[in-house]
Parts: structure tokens; C-alpha cells; sequence
């Protein structure tokens, strides 16, 4: 049973996403015409928001991995280095690609590289594409490891900064939603439903794949290891 | 005469332990990984005035790793390096330039073929703080008439010929005692380079330098005074022989690392190639398609300001040339600053910005020229960082650097808003 626990995350958490689709879709109010100038694409928050949540739990985890083995030679370390670069692309992915069509409906472009936060987040998704396909050019060993944990430490202060960039270089991109400080704002109770759904749907569903991702890096390790111990033995 | 030590891997060589402050090379309880794999642990070695030692043993048992660590290019695990008595590189992730000079030849040559012998091997003299007649060291070698002919034309063993005598340079023109780090020096010598290089390091060993060299062949073998494999080690006798006189002069060498990427790029014209060319393909695109008159001035100006910046992300092209032969290692192990675009950097930028005002705003603005100096010259210093990073991995050259260049987007763009209203 124990062992179905990553499986289970991902089952629920995929349920619950889909669940957040729908519900803000279809279930969710519109949201004012004078306030939007395209309120339809507003619903695309119910996507974009939890993503970007999950990307920063993603992203957090990279950072402690690299720090764990950059500074402790921890294997676990690593596998949840790897875990998190992972996570981070696939959810920093969802976010720019749902960003970027909310943003082409509303501002009329799907990009503003002037806006820091637009820049930082985008960032921080290609440095986790940067660390993947790294990862994936080079043998493993402690060489590789090092230069891309300590990439991965650097990355993490832009995820303070993308945080905070709103609040201090706002320029097209609106303030945070979770955790505003400011008693959730100007959310009515179903959205915030939904919202709170499609954040712990997303959570568990990137939890789910972390610890499954961690569960094949672990694998992928005692594969080579067996691997050396053929070559050594010939 | 052979005498096997009391031995042991941690030992400690039998003539240095009568005079430690004689020590030109220290290895203390050194622990080195490559790949996932350690390949050395406790580790430890001292290397005397007028010690040559050989170190030999099966493939992947540690010599390289050893002649690597000793020139600091390896991180450590566990211990530190120490040259002359002061700390080079430690496991703590300190590095320090070694005081006194050492020479190094390393497995690749580390040799840039746009360069010519003469002008090599008087950099290596240069490091020094010192300059030398070489001719005499040149015919030894058989090479003085390929003096000054292009390391990329000469043939492999004779590269490998230049390779070697920058490794011992630096002691053959010292009066003081240099260590010299040889890896693998015998490979490709022919019967006569090979002779010179026993004879140079007799010599040479007589006027009190000291060597660790990695090498599996009998006559270099035959040299040794210890004979180490890494577990044990075995002392030999030498006869006396002629000491080697030094060769070179003091001489008072500044800014070497830029002058070096200067000649570089004056012999190889790489930043015109890649850097140049890459902004006036960018000014090239605009012009295709845009009409400067129906454009405000801000966009012009990123338009002017876009050249020196894609000069700027195509990156250092010295570093690119270094990567020849792990050229950039040889250098990493004897300078804390590599040889850099300095001077290529802001006056390409300077260039192409004024060219760029020509062609989108009708007229030289001087200061907007500065600007897009200063932009190519910053940007290429970002890249160059970035680039260098990723030096010590395996593939260097297979990771999507490239990837993390948006980072100076945002910073050009705000460059660009600042100069519009210059």
C-alpha cells in the first residue's frame, strides 16, 4: 500500500485538476465586463494560478535538493534535485503556455519581456528546461551534479524576486494572488473555491510526481551501478 | 641503486622528509572523485628540490587525476595542494594562484593551433615574469623550423613536442627551483625528442627543479628518483650530470590575459567571425524589413542598441578558441583571469552602434555609441561567466547554455528606454 502513495497523489490530484477545469469552466461567476477586456479568458486563472503555485513547490524543492547536495554530497539531495527540475518545467510550462494565452486576450500580447515578473518566472522555466536537457547530455558524476546544483541555488533567488516583482516593478502582470496579505482580496467565495481546489489539486498532483520521479532516478542509479560492476567485470 | 621504501600509499618521500621547507609540491590526505567514482583517497606526496618523480600504474588508477589536482584544475573532496609551502587548492573550495610559476603539460596539449611556437612559448616564459633566447631549446627538439609557423600546421608529434617544452619553461629558464608537472610526456616523441627531454630532465633535475610526470615508458622510468604506483614507492639512485644553466632574463609583464586575447583574436579574426558577423546579420534582418522613418525613437534605438547585443550573446570568442585541446584547463591552471575579448568588446560594440545609428536614426550619436559599447562589452562578460560555469562538466559543450541568456533581455530593454533619451 505504501508503496501506491505516489500513485495515489497523482490519481487525486489529476481528478481534482480536472475537477478545477471544470468547475472553472462552467461553474465559476463571469467576472465583470468593465473590469476585464476579455473576461471570458479570465477563467483561464483557475489553470494558471495553481500551476504557477505548483511550479513554485517545484522550484523549492530543486532549490533544497541543490543545496542538500551541494553542500552535504547527499544522494537523496540529488534525486530531489532532479524531482524538482522535473516538476518545475512540466508546471513552468503550463503557466508561461496559459500566461501566454490569457495575456494575448487580455493585453493583446502574449509577452512582455519590460514586465520582471513575466521575466523572472520565464526564466526560472528555462533554466529548469536548462537543467533537464543538461542533465540528460552528460554522464553522471559528482562534476555534473555540482555545476547543475549550484545553477540550481542561483536559480532560487529568482523565485523570491519573481514573488516580489509585482509589488515592485507592477507593470502589466497583477499582484499575487495566494498570500497576498491582504485577506484575499477582491475574490468572491466560489472563485476562491475553485482556486483552492485547482492549488491543492495541483499540489498533490506534483507531489505525486515528484516522489515517482525520485523513485526513477533512484532506479536509473542502481541501474549504472550495476552497469559498472558488468564493466569492472570483464 | 633500488631501495623499496617502507612504503605504504600514504607515505611520505624518503628525501623530503629531511627537508620539508626544500618542498616544492605538498599533497595532503588528498580524496578526488571523477565521474561517480573516487579515484584517489588519502592521498599524500612530497615532492623535494631535485625529486623526479614517476608515477606509474594501470589505466584509471589516479596519475592524471594527481597531475590534474596538483595544477588545481580538479575539485577536491577531502585535503589540499600545496606549492612552495602555500596552499593552491583546498577541499574547502579555495583556490589560490601558486607564488612561484610550475610548468604543465597536460594529456591534451593545451595548445591553441591559430597560435605560433614562438608566440606559445614566449606566453609560457611571460607567466613567469621572465623572457628567454629559445632557439637553442628549439633545435634541441628539432623545431626551430617550425619557429614560427602555426601550432595547427605542425603534425602531431610535433605539437606534442611544443606541448612539452611549455612544460618545462618555466624551469629551464628559472635559476630557482620550479616544479614541473608532466602528463604523458613520451607519447608521440620521436627517438631524438625523446632523448632531449631524459637529457633536459637530468639537467634540470641537477640545478634543483623537481618533476611529477605520468608516464608508463622505460626510459622515462629509468629517470626517476622515486618511482611511485600510487601504492608504494621506489627510490632510485642518478648519477650526477651536468647541471642546466637558466636562460631567461627578468622581464616585467602586465595585463597578460587581455594582450594574450588580443593576439588571439588578431591571429584568428574569431571575433569578427562570430560576433561581427552575428550583429550585421541582426542590422542586416532589420533593414530587410523595417522603415526607420514610420518607427519612434525608442524603437529605433533598440533597433541601433540590438547589434552590440547580439555581438554580446554570441559570447566570449576567445573562450570559444580556448576550448581547443583543453587550452582554456592549461590556462585556468596557471592564471585566475583567462585571456578575454577586453579590448575586442567595446570597441566592436562602439562600431556597430555607430553603424547602426547611420542606418536607423541618420546621424552619429557619440554617446549612444558609448552606450552600445558598454552593452556589448557587459553583455559578453555575462555570457562569458555563464559559458565558464560549465567548464568543469564532462560534455561542456553539449549543455543549452544558451537557454539562460533571456536573464539580459530585460536589462537591454531598460538600457534601451534610458539611451532613447540621450
Amino acid at each position: 500500500m505504501r508503496r501506491q502513495i505516489p500513485e495515489m497523489f497523482l490519481g487525486v490530484g489529476f481528478v481534482g485538476i480536472m475537477t478545477t477545469l471544470f468547475l472553472g469552466l462552467n461553474w465559476a461567476p463571469s467576472v465583470s465586463i468593465d473590469a476585464f477586456e476579455s473576461p471570458a479568458a479570465q477563467r483561464i486563472f483557475y489553470w494558471h494560478v495553481p500551476s504557477a503555485w505548483a511550479a513554485f513547490i517545484a522550484f523549492g524543492v530543486l532549490f533544497t535538493g541543490s543545496a542538500l547536495w551541494f553542500f552535504k554530497r547527499s544522494p537523496f539531495g540529488w534525486r530531489l534535485h532532479v524531482a524538482g527540475t522535473e516538476a518545475g518545467l512540466a508546471c513552468g510550462l503550463m503557466t508561461v503556455w496559459s500566461g501566454c494565452v490569457w495575456g494575448a486576450a487580455e493585453w493583446g500580447t502574449p509577452w512582455d519581456w519590460t514586465d520582471v515578473r513575466l521575466n523572472t518566472f520565464g526564466l526560472l522555466t528555462l533554466l529548469a528546461l536548462f537543467l533537464v536537457l543538461g542533465r540528460q547530455s552528460q554522464p553522471d558524476g559528482v562534476e555534473t551534479r555540482d555545476t547543475f546544483s549550484s545553477f540550481g541555488l542561483y536559480g532560487f533567488v529568482l523565485v523570491p524576486l519573481t514573488y516580489i516583482a509585482t509589488r515592485i516593478w507592477q507593470i502589466r502582470h497583477p499582484g499575487p494572488v495566494i498570500g497576498a496579505g491582504d485577506g484575499g482580496g477582491s475574490l468572491q467565495s466560489s472563485m476562491a473555491l475553485v482556486l483552492l481546489i485547482g492549488a491543492l489539486s495541483f499540489t498533490l498532483f506534483i507531489i505525486g510526481h515528484m516522489m515517482i520521479s525520485m523513485r526513477i532516478t533512484h532506479l536509473e542509479q542502481r541501474l549504472e551501478h550495476a552497469q559498472k560492476s558488468l564493466d569492472g567485470g570483464n | 641503486m633500488v631501495v623499496q621504501s617502507a612504503n605504504g600509499r600514504f607515505d611520505v618521500g624518503l628525501q623530503s622528509r629531511t627537508s620539508m621547507a626544500a618542498s616544492l609540491l605538498s599533497l595532503v590526505d588528498l580524496e578526488v572523485r571523477r565521474g561517480m567514482t573516487v579515484v584517489l583517497t588519502g592521498f599524500n606526496l612530497e615532492v623535494a628540490s631535485k625529486d623526479v618523480v614517476v608515477l606509474h600504474g594501470e589505466n584509471g588508477s589516479g596519475k592524471s587525476t594527481i597531475i590534474e589536482s596538483c595544477a588545481r584544475l580538479l575539485p577536491l573532496e577531502a585535503g589540499s595542494v600545496h606549492h612552495h609551502g602555500s596552499l593552491v587548492v583546498d577541499s574547502e573550495g579555495r583556490r589560490f594562484l601558486a607564488k612561484k610559476p610550475f610548468g604543465l603539460t597536460l594529456q591534451s596539449n593545451g595548445l591553441l593551433g591559430d597560435e605560433t611556437v614562438e608566440n606559445h612559448l614566449s606566453t609560457v616564459c611571460s607567466l613567469s615574469g621572465m623572457k628567454a633566447e629559445l632557439l637553442p631549446t628549439l633545435e634541441a627538439y628539432g623545431l626551430t623550423h617550425r619557429r614560427f609557423d602555426r601550432i595547427g600546421q605542425l603534425s602531431g608529434g610535433q605539437a606534442r613536442k611544443v606541448a612539452v617544452l611549455a612544460g618545462l619553461l618555466p624551469a629551464m629558464i628559472s635559476p630557482q627551483p620550479r616544479l614541473v608537472l608532466l602528463d604523458e610526456p613520451d607519447s608521440g616523441l620521436d627517438d631524438n625528442a625523446l632523448a632531449a627531454l631524459i637529457s633536459d630532465i637530468g639537467k634540470l633535475r641537477e640545478a634543483g627543479h623537481a618533476f611529477v610526470i605520468a608516464s608508463h615508458h622505460p626510459e622515462i622510468m629509468k629517470c626517476a628518483t622515486r618511482l611511485h604506483n600510487l601504492e608504494s614507492e621506489t627510490i632510485q639512485e642518478q648519477p650526477k650530470c651536468q647541471p642546466w644553466q637558466a636562460l631567461g632574463t627578468q622581464e616585467k609583464v602586465s595585463l597578460l590575459s587581455t594582450k594574450t586575447g588580443h593576439r588571439y583574436l588578431r591571429s584568428t579574426r574569431a571575433g569578427l567571425a562570430r560576433n561581427g558577423l552575428t550583429a550585421l546579420l541582426v542590422l542586416g534582418t532589420l533593414l530587410a524589413f523595417i522603415d526607420p522613418v514610420s518607427f519612434d525613437k525608442t524603437i529605433l534605438v533598440g533597433f541601433v542598441l540590438a547589434a552590440p547585443f547580439a555581438a554580446g550573446l554570441a559570447g566570449d570568442p576567445v573562450v570559444y578558441l580556448m576550448r581547443e585541446q583543453r587550452a582554456v584547463d592549461w590556462w585556468r591552471a596557471h592564471v585566475n583571469r583567462l585571456p578575454a575579448a577586453d579590448f575586442l568588446a567595446p570597441v566592436l560594440g562602439f562600431i556597430l552602434t555607430v553603424i547602426g545609428c547611420v542606418l536607423f536614426l541618420d546621424t552619429i550619436n557619440w554617446k549612444l555609441s558609448l552606450v552600445g559599447a558598454g552593452v556589448l562589452w557587459v553583455t559578453l562578460l555575462c555570457v562569458r561567466f555563464i559559458e565558464l560555469s560549465t567548464l568543469r562538466l564532462a560534455r561542456p559543450n553539449a549543455v543549452f547554455i544558451r537557454l539562460l541568456l533571456p536573464i539580459l533581455i530585460l536589462p537591454w530593454a531598460l538600457v534601451v528606454e534610458y539611451a532613447a533619451i540621450l
